[in-house]
């Protein structure tokens, strides 16, 4: 029996600005159908590790293969089969909602790719705004936009196409519970139809709840992985602190 | 049991709580205001801190002093200087109206930034107890960083000394110099009382139509001036000929009289300026918070990608409070001096060069800090960064052609029918001049990129020192593509400015196409994004 090929697949990975080496030889191994933590203090490497992972930023060295694709040969295919989720802004101030929506939409070519679906993109859309309660401000400019509000807009711009990789940075920061009960949901759901979730984040609980596996990074390399449970409760908070210093 | 009273509970025996009286606050006044003196003077220490390199700092300090005393002194040793008659007489009958027109220039820069520019941005300033006087200083601070302001005051200082000259052994021209330079100092001043007044105006409920409704006066009551031909009578009779007569008598009892006027006008404006900014800072900007609430209705999908990126940017661009009253005001103020001034064809060639120059300011020399920290998102969508490049540059182009089309259809109301090639060559020019700024701006933005939020008026798509270095360069270089043209105007039939075009567009294309290779680069695209963003 062989086994399953990797969703994500990160080797020796190196990330360089300057002097500054904020990724300094992370492997990762993520399948599909499985949502994975990144965890670890700040300058761990998260978010750039994700960065790398939708495209954002090239890796200095090393390999970095997401959904089949490397990012660095093929960027635009990487592109495709993501929906990433920044950890700061991700917005432009001066769009709606719905611009953004469209935007991606139209880039991602989902007027035609979704056609013989049963729920089109628009309805999709919808049905998720909703669901984040951001419904009523769809057609606002998001400049006056709370923190919070955000965060809930930018998990709905990266679930929206259903992608095979869903890369969500500091997904829950200032989210109101609601807001954090549909970003659960949206993750549960992305599991559920075979797609590979990332999600970096500071709240070990959520990375729990929303994960089964945990990577933990320090120092911009990956110092364990291990299942989600044993991360739990008092001992797991005490493994995680002894994995931090 | 408690050992201190509780902020909500009272003293025995005491009142309640009382705001400081009238009496307090003035005796307090002295001291607030030097502590905003000093204030000024640390963000001024910060901001010059964060110049990356000392060496550019005091090498293009030496050189503004340099050309301030070169444009004060070296044209009163020309021949004909303060000769009395020819054209320095003509220079010291113009020389009045010259300075109200500082004034002009003074007032409109100030009102569009909505109170001056910000030595601290928005943003970071919130954290730090930073007073509206500090502020207002800070703004007065950052007035001369801006090359319209620097030409005219130039202008102004090397027109002093050629109508004066030498005189005395240099004694006529240094009272004449203090003075004007005392002049700069009144009129930015007097400008940033006006500014902030009005910006107060704007922040009241129905304060935006009213500040719109008083611009439109203002424009009526000179273009009816203009066209009564009672303008030049009403400069003449203005404050700014008296000023003169006091300063280019030489060293006097009248010009110690007009210079200690002049002195304690600025120092009053000064002052007098930090009661309005203290009320326009208490209230919220309406326009911009409009705009930022405000609701577009759905459109149908774009065609295709180049579209799609096509309109988010021209969203971002024109729902901009301060894109859009930039823009305006670029367009219709060189416009209508133009009109004013019955500039003919042959000459209206270096107006869209200025325009375009100045709409390239308003974001265009950091382009990619348009998607504010959008960014990050838009660099994860699957589409081509050359079509990301080619959308930005587009809407950069439309945008300055827009203004510079407006400004040329203002001037064009007196100018008569061009010939044939007063045409070519105004249409030449628009042509060469986009390129020409959506190439240099574009270069930029991909070399020096900043994280700006440019929701404020007040903010600037780069830091003041840089934004002087880019408006120099675009003002010369524009400048002089719009003198060549001026020039070609003048030939007989429209093929010459035409050719004379094609190399220009050709060398500008080539640079705009070199930087949108280096765009396509991943690592210098990812730089870019995460400076822009951070």
């Amino acid at each position: 029996m062989t086994s399953p090929r990797p969703a994500v697949d990160v080797r020796a990975l190196h990330v360089r600005f300057g002097e500054v080496e904020a990724v300094a030889g992370v492997d990762l191994v993520a399948y599909a159908g499985q949502a994975t933590a990144l965890l670890g203090r700040n300058g761990a490497g998260k978010s750039t590790t994700m960065r790398v992972l939708a495209g954002v930023v090239p890796p200095t060295s090393g390999t970095a293969r997401v959904a089949g694709h490397d990012v660095r040969r093929e960027p635009l295919r990487v592109k495709q089969s993501v929906g990433y989720c920044p950890d700061v802004g991700g917005l432009v101030p001066r769009a709606t909602p719905w611009e953004h929506v469209q935007l991606s939409a139209r880039l991602r070519r989902l007027d035609r790719t979704w056609r013989t679906r049963p729920v089109g993109w628009e309805q999709r859309a919808r049905d998720l705004l909703e669901r984040f309660e951001l419904g009523d401000v769809a057609h606002r400019v998001t400049a006056g936009f709370s923190h919070g509000m955000g965060r809930r807009l930018s998990v709905v711009l990266a679930a929206l196409h259903e992608p095979d990789v869903l890369l969500l940075d500091e997904p829950f920061d200032g989210v109101d519970p609601i807001g954090v009960e549909a970003t659960l949901e949206v993750v549960a759901d992305a599991r559920a139809r075979g797609a590979c979730v990332l999600v970096s984040t500071h709240l070990r609980e959520l990375a729990i709840e929303a994960c089964s596996t945990v990577t933990v990074l320090r120092g911009g390399a990956q110092v364990a992985t291990l299942p989600a449970a044993d991360m739990v409760g008092e001992d797991g908070a005490r493994a995680y602190r002894g994995l931090l210093d | 049991m408690p050992t201190a009273a509780s902020s909500t509970e009272r003293w025995p025996g005491s009142g309640p709580p009382r705001r400081p009286g009238a009496a307090a606050r003035w005796r307090a006044a002295p001291a607030d205001a030097w502590h905003a003196v000093v204030d000024a003077g640390h963000l001024v220490a910060f901001r010059a801190g964060t110049v990356r390199s000392r060496r550019v700092l005091v090498a293009l300090a030496a050189a503004f002093v340099a050309l301030t005393a070169a444009a004060a002194v070296v044209p009163a040793w020309t021949p004909g200087a303060g000769s009395g008659e020819g054209h320095s007489l003509d220079v010291l009958l113009l020389l009045p109206t010259a300075m109200a027109g500082f004034l002009l220039l003074a007032l409109v820069s100030a009102v569009v930034s909505g109170g001056g520019r910000e030595l601290l941005a928005r943003d970071p300033a919130a954290v730090h107890p930073v007073s509206p006087t500090t502020d207002h200083l800070g703004a007065l601070v950052l007035a001369p960083l801006n090359i319209a302001w620097l030409l005219q005051a130039w202008t102004l200082l090397g027109s002093t000394a050629y109508a004066v000259g030498p005189g005395r052994g240099g004694a006529d021209l240094a009272a004449a110099q203090v003075g004007m330079l005392l002049w700069l100092a009144l009129a930015t001043a007097l400008a940033q009382v006006v500014a902030w007044s009005l910006e107060g105006l704007r922040r009241l409920r129905g304060g935006v139509l009213a500040v719109r409704l008083l611009g439109l006066g203002v424009l009526a009551a000179g273009l009816a001036l203009q066209a009564t031909g009672r303008l030049v009578p009403a400069l003449d009779r203005g404050p700014t000929v008296p000023v003169l007569g006091g300063l280019v008598g030489g060293p006097g009892s009248r010009w110690g009289l007009t210079v200690a006027g002049l002195l304690v006008a600025t120092l009053l404006a000064v002052a007098l300026g930090a009661v309005p900014a203290h009320l326009a800072v208490r209230r919220h900007p309406r326009d911009e918070q409009g705009s930022e609430t405000a609701h577009h209705e759905a459109r149908p999908l774009a065609r295709g990608p180049l579209t799609a990126l096509v309109r988010t940017d021209r969203a971002s661009v024109w729902r901009a409070v301060p894109m859009r009253r930039g823009l305006l005001v670029l367009a219709v103020g060189p416009g209508l001096v133009a009109l004013l001034g019955g500039l003919r064809w042959d000459t209206m060639t270096v107006l869209p060069g200025l325009v375009a120059s100045g709409g390239a300011l308003l974001f265009g020399v950091n382009a990619w800090c348009l998607d504010g920290r959008g960014g990050r998102w838009r660099e994860s969508l699957p589409v081509g960064p050359a079509t990301v490049f080619d959308a930005r540059a587009w809407v950069l182009a439309e945008f300055l052609l827009a203004a510079s089309l407006l400004t040329t259809a203002i001037a064009a109301v007196r100018a008569g029918v061009p010939s044939a090639a007063e045409l070519a060559a105004i249409t030449a020019t628009l042509a060469v001049v986009t390129v020409q700024v959506v190439a240099a701006a574009m270069r930029w933005s991909l070399a020096h990129p900043h994280a700006v939020d440019l929701r404020s008026a007040r903010a600037t798509p780069a830091p003041p020192l840089g934004m002087v270095g880019y408006s120099t360069r675009l003002a010369v270089s524009t400048t002089v593509t719009g003198l060549v043209f001026s020039g070609l105007s003048r030939a007989e039939g429209w093929a010459l400015p035409v050719l004379c075009a094609v190399p220009f567009l050709a060398w500008s294309s080539w640079r705009l196409l070199r930087t949108r290779r280096r765009w396509l680069d991943p690592v210098e695209r990812a730089r870019v994004v995460l400076t822009v963003t951070a």
